[in-house]
């Protein structure tokens, strides 16, 4: 810790101070957020890491730490659980589909706000309205629309001309529609609005240089704008999938990952294994494996981020 | 940027952005309308649009407990007990929960961001771990939380709650504020420095001070992803401590399924604080939510 501490980017004469107590300022300040991580998250993960080893369930009647240790059999078991290995398919669909949606919808709403015009700045605050909103309660309203008598299909049967009264939430096949639909319409604004900032803050000079030379709207958009823009769209998608992935409350709220597991998410899996069927050993498996993954996939992607705040 | 449009292109775009906020903006009115419904109105087809008597007695179900006990009592079949108590022990232990745990969160994240600028504790990668926390799935770390509350005797108290949401918003508290104080140049704590201060004292005299309008925004952001947070509420708590997002799934009805309309309203309401600091936050939302990598 001192060693580093005396790194060139540390000014000098704040340590001299600070090493006369025991612990050197910098780290005792930096202890309080440390311990509260440390008591939520690492020992929870070490425990997992015992639980997954075990096949404890709490209807067994002994203390977790006497369980009975089944070495990697719930691993095992997981790779050969359809159910699992469909959640984890399915979770990958959720965030490829809803990326791609919001994405596309966000890039097109941002260049529509590009040039100043009156009532821009209101319409911009109506179209973020959706993010502030307690995703319990987006959830619910998409609850009441997609309704088997809800205004959806009212809207729908207005468009065929004939009455349609279809059970959305019930149905093993579309009940993932309106889940995807209310996680893109709640989170589509946030991309929009990181896009749109990344979008203002181009240097608007290349731009105008490229237009005074005759380049095409379409070939200023994809030669110009979009790689100035990478880093802005990277940072974007990588907060988003990773928000995506764990994707909880709209499916408990809509679905509870039924009709039968037609709507399980990885974590509405882990959320019915460990407090429906107590299977907690084997869901701690779960858990290990998607900490691992995630926490792997995170190091390589998180790459983009680091670069930008340097 | 790029000269003018034609008209007819400007007239395309304008609709296209209408039409962009009347989507953004149906769900809440149908959610605001709906609270507003009388019971035969919630689910009519073809639906109502705005209710032509507009009553206030799903929100008089949510407050007061005498007209949800009326209103639990007239409807046939058993009623739970949850929809007879009232919202306001909801809003009383949501706002002492995220209140708490929002102070929490922005006093040891301004400490460990200070630390962090300033003295660049733990190297390069440290603050990284901090981001750990926001990307592991909650759900993963829920069920050995659930073990090790019932040890520590912090399940179901609006401590253990608080632990968990301080923890889980640490790295937005950090990442934003950090981000404030790179801003500032080191030069004018190093002056203070010489002056004889001490170096806490320097930074909440000199650093801190210049970025209160950022520590600020950072504490409403994080008091939003408490107040709106549902899985902790739902895996950490069984009934003693209630939050407003677990309120607003507890009116169900076991004969008529969920309470529509009640649901709206208790919704309308706990949603409505929420939305008033988004727009208090508006411009720092976007640091907020890229975890201060996108400024503005």
């Amino acid at each position: 810790m001192v060693e580093q501490a005396r790194s060139p980017a540390a000014p000098r004469f704040v340590m001299r101070r600070a090493y006369r107590t025991f612990v050197p300022f910098n780290v005792a300040i930096a202890l309080p957020a440390q311990l509260t991580v440390l008591t939520v998250v690492l020992v929870p993960t070490l425990i997992v890491a015992w639980l997954s080893l075990t096949d404890w369930q709490p209807t067994q009647g002994i203390p977790w730490y006497q369980a009975e240790f089944v070495w990697f059999w719930n691993y095992y078991d997981l790779f050969h659980d359809a159910r699992f290995v469909a959640a984890v398919v399915r979770t990958l669909l959720v965030v490829t589909g809803c990326m791609t949606v919001e994405f596309l919808l966000a890039m097109g709403l941002a260049l529509l706000f590009l040039d100043d015009w009156a009532w821009r700045k209101i319409a911009v605050s109506i179209i973020i309205m959706p993010m502030m909103i307690v995703p319990v309660d987006a959830a619910n309203a998409f609850f009441m629309l997609f309704n088997d008598r809800g205004p959806i299909n009212y809207l729908i049967s207005i468009i065929i001309g004939r009455p349609f009264e279809f059970a959305w939430l019930a149905d093993p096949n579309w009940a993932l529609l309106p889940i995807m639909l209310s996680e893109i319409w709640q989170w589509t604004p946030l991309m929009f609005l990181l896009v749109l900032t990344g979008l203002m803050n181009l240097p608007e000079n290349q731009i105008r240089a490229a237009y005074v030379l005759g380049a095409s709207r379409t070939r200023i958009f994809l030669r110009v704008m979009l790689p100035l823009l990478m880093p802005v769209i990277i940072i974007a998608l990588l907060v988003r999938s990773i928000e995506t992935f764990k994707i909880f409350d709209p499916v408990y709220i809509l679905t509870r990952g039924g009709p039968g597991a037609a709507t399980e998410t990885i974590s509405m899996f882990m959320y019915n294994g460990a407090f429906v069927y107590f299977r907690i050993g084997y869901i701690a498996a779960a858990a290990l494996m998607i900490l691992i993954v995630v926490v792997a996939i995170c190091f390589t992607l998180s790459r983009p981020l680091k670069r930008h705040h340097r | 940027m790029f000269g003018e449009d034609k008209a007819w292109a400007r007239c395309l775009k304008r609709t296209a952005v209408c039409i962009a906020i009347v989507i953004a903006f149906f769900p809440i009115f149908w959610l605001i309308s709906t609270s507003f419904k009388p019971i035969d109105e919630w689910q009519k087809f073809p639906p109502v649009w705005i209710s032509s008597q507009p009553t206030l007695q799903n929100y008089r179900i949510v407050f007061a407990p005498k007209a949800a006990q009326e209103f639990a009592a007239k409807q046939q079949g058993a009623i739970g007990y949850k929809v007879s108590g009232s919202a306001w022990k909801a809003f009383g232990d949501s706002a002492v929960v995220a209140t708490a745990a929002t102070v929490l969160s922005v006093l040891f994240g301004t400490l460990a961001a200070y630390s962090i600028v300033r003295f660049h504790t733990g190297g390069d990668s440290y603050p990284f771990q901090f981001l750990m926390v926001r990307i592991f799935p909650p759900i993963a770390v829920v069920v050995p939380m659930v073990i090790l509350f019932s040890m520590l005797r912090l399940s179901d108290t609006y401590f253990g709650l608080i632990l968990a949401y301080t923890a889980f918003t640490l790295p937005f508290s950090i990442w934003m504020i950090r981000s404030f104080i790179e801003e500032v140049p080191e030069e004018l704590e190093g002056a203070a420095l010489i002056y004889g201060m001490r170096p806490l004292q320097a930074f909440l005299k000199v650093t801190f001070p210049l970025i209160r309008g950022g520590v600020l925004a950072t504490a409403l952001f994080v008091f939003i992803l408490n107040w709106s947070e549902f899985l902790f509420a739902l895996t950490l708590t069984t009934g003693h401590v209630v939050t407003v997002t677990l309120q607003v799934a507890n009116y169900v009805s076991a004969s008529s399924g969920k309470l529509y309309g009640v649901q709206a309203a208790m919704g309308t309401v706990s949603t409505l604080p929420v939305i008033f600091f988004g727009y208090i936050i508006q411009r720092h939302l976007v640091r907020g939510l890229s975890f201060g990598a996108i400024k503005r």
